[in-house]
This record gives structure tokens, C-alpha cells and sequence, in this order.
């Protein structure tokens, strides 16, 4: 049977706000060890990711002054929890990101249900792997 | 600033004739870090990182090489290079992990790598394991959008 989404995405995540500096991010993302942070507005509705690179673009600028809006990835490239794992894979290959946001499949709900982590993926192909082994 | 003072010095290899199951294995064993493929001398010939992996979801991981996942890798990074300029290179060529180099070895000797994680740790100004300032910014920070 296909794989799907809703069987290896996250449902918390770290986020910051829009308006949160560059240099704030970053802290953010060391402090929790993670390489990729989600932002969103003052009503909480999800804007896009950040991720390390996304960070290391920004190097030059005044890290203090630029905010999350000005470097975060839009909110474009989703998936919803009965995507196939096929095809976040190839949304992840084409756009070379390592974490998907997870929107509702509800019509006309741009909802966030949660995050698919690369690292996951990886996990899961082992895990098939050591069963065929 | 320089390279050496920010790479980490543990440096993930596999041989090119290992298949993908085993870079597969070696990256879930060690907190899913990229692999660096190497000869049998030990010298750097390409870079697997973890979208090179999962392109091959669902296939026979046996019989892939990790010769055919990786990105071959043409760069020599010096130790002693400013991180300026690192970062200008891993801008320029959208490498996300450079492999450092040993220069005082013949063949390209891997000694450590370069992630743009540990680029933004250098960018958030905190020390690495001053962990007292870490809790300090913590308590100072209100959660985002309160």
C-alpha cells in the first residue's frame, strides 16, 4: 500500500513571529537545534518557513533589522495529509526543501496540520530496509 | 572568525561502492547528517546529501551506489579560510555543507564539515555550549506573537 503523508508528519513546531528579526531567528534555531522554523502572523496563521539556508542567505545584512517576512519561504509549496509520500518527495526535490508544511485536504481550508520532516523520511526508508532485510 | 573554529570535526563517510541502504543506515545511526563518499585512499569524490537519499524512496536501496546518489565535489576548503569567505562560497554554489580539506595531506583528506546550521549559530552570536546565556535569552524573550 502507498505510503501517505499523515502517517509521518509532525503536528507540533517551532515557530516565530513575522515580524521577529533575523538575528532573533537564528537564535531561535540554535537554541532548539533544529534547522528550519515556521512563521507566522499576529493571528497565528502560518506565512512560511525559514530554514538554515534561508538564514545563511541573509549573511551581510543587518541581521538586526531585517525580519522573518523579508526572508521566509511562502506558504506555496504544501501538502495535504493524504498526499502520497511519492509526491512530497518530488515537491521536496524539485524545490530543494527538506520540511513540507501540511495543510488541511478540507476544500477552501488553508488550515496547518503539520510538518513532514526529511529526517523522517530517511527514518522510514531504514525502517523499510531492516524489514525486507 | 575561521572555518576550524566552527566545522565539526566528525565527518561522515562512506566508500563509493557502498550501496544506498548503507548510506541510508549510516545517516539514520548518526542523527541524519549528510555522508561524504570517499576512495579507497580516503580522498573526497563526492557529497550525498539527505535530498540525494530520498529521490530514491521506494527502489532497491541494495543496488544503488552511493557513487550514483552522490554530488561530486570540486571544492577545496581550507581550515584556515576566514567563514566570510566560506559563506560566499556556499551562497554562490547553494552547497548547504562544505567538506574541509586537510592541506597538509596529498589527496584531498576530509577533516571535518561546514553545515549552514553551524553558520547560523555564528550568526545568532550565542557561544557554543555557554549555556547559561542560553537560558538568560530564554527567560528574556516573550513567546512569539503575544
Amino acid at each position: 500500500m502507498e505510503e501517505i503523508v499523515r502517517r509521518l508528519m509532525r503536528t507540533g513546531s517551532i515557530t516565530c513571529s513575522a515580524s521577529d528579526s533575523v538575528r532573533k531567528v537564528a537564535q531561535i534555531l540554535a537554541v532548539n537545534s533544529t534547522h528550519y522554523c515556521v512563521v507566522t502572523n499576529q493571528s497565528h496563521e502560518v506565512l512560511g518557513i525559514i530554514s538554515a539556508r534561508s538564514i545563511l542567505r541573509a549573511f551581510g545584512k543587518d541581521l538586526d533589522k531585517t525580519t522573518a517576512q523579508d526572508i521566509l519561504l511562502p506558504h506555496t509549496f504544501t501538502i495535504t495529509p493524504n498526499s502520497t509520500l511519492r509526491e512530497a518527495i518530488r515537491l521536496m526535490d524539485r524545490r530543494k526543501i527538506e520540511h513540507l508544511i501540511v495543510t488541511s485536504d478540507r476544500e477552501g481550508s488553508k488550515a496547518v496540520v503539520g510538518l513532514l520532516h526529511i529526517e523522517d523520511i530517511i527514518a522510514k526508508m531504514a525502517q523499510e530496509e531492516q524489514r525486507t532485510a | 572568525m575561521r572555518v576550524c573554529d566552527l566545522m565539526d570535526r566528525e565527518v561522515l563517510v562512506c566508500r563509493l561502492e557502498d550501496s544506498v541502504k548503507d548510506v541510508v543506515r549510516i545517516m539514520k545511526v548518526n542523527g541524519f547528517a549528510p555522508v561524504v563518499a570517499v576512495d579507497e585512499t580516503g580522498e573526497v569524490w563526492g557529497f550525498i546529501s539527505r535530498l540525494a537519499v530520498i529521490r530514491f524512496y521506494g527502489e532497491d536501496l541494495e543496488r544503488i551506489r552511493a557513487e550514483d546518489a552522490m554530488r561530486p565535489y570540486k571544492f577545496e576548503v581550507d581550515p584556515q579560510w576566514p567563514i566570510e569567505k566560506a559563506i560566499a562560497l556556499m551562497k554562490k554554489t547553494r552547497f548547504e555543507h562544505l567538506i574541509i580539506i586537510d592541506p597538509h595531506a596529498g589527496p584531498k583528506r576530509p577533516i571535518g564539515i561546514l553545515s549552514s546550521f553551524q553558520i547560523v549559530w555564528y550568526m545568532s552570536q550565542i557561544e557554543r555550549g555557554r549555556y547559561a546565556q542560553v537560558l538568560r535569552m530564554l527567560a528574556a524573550w516573550t513567546p512569539s506573537g503575544s
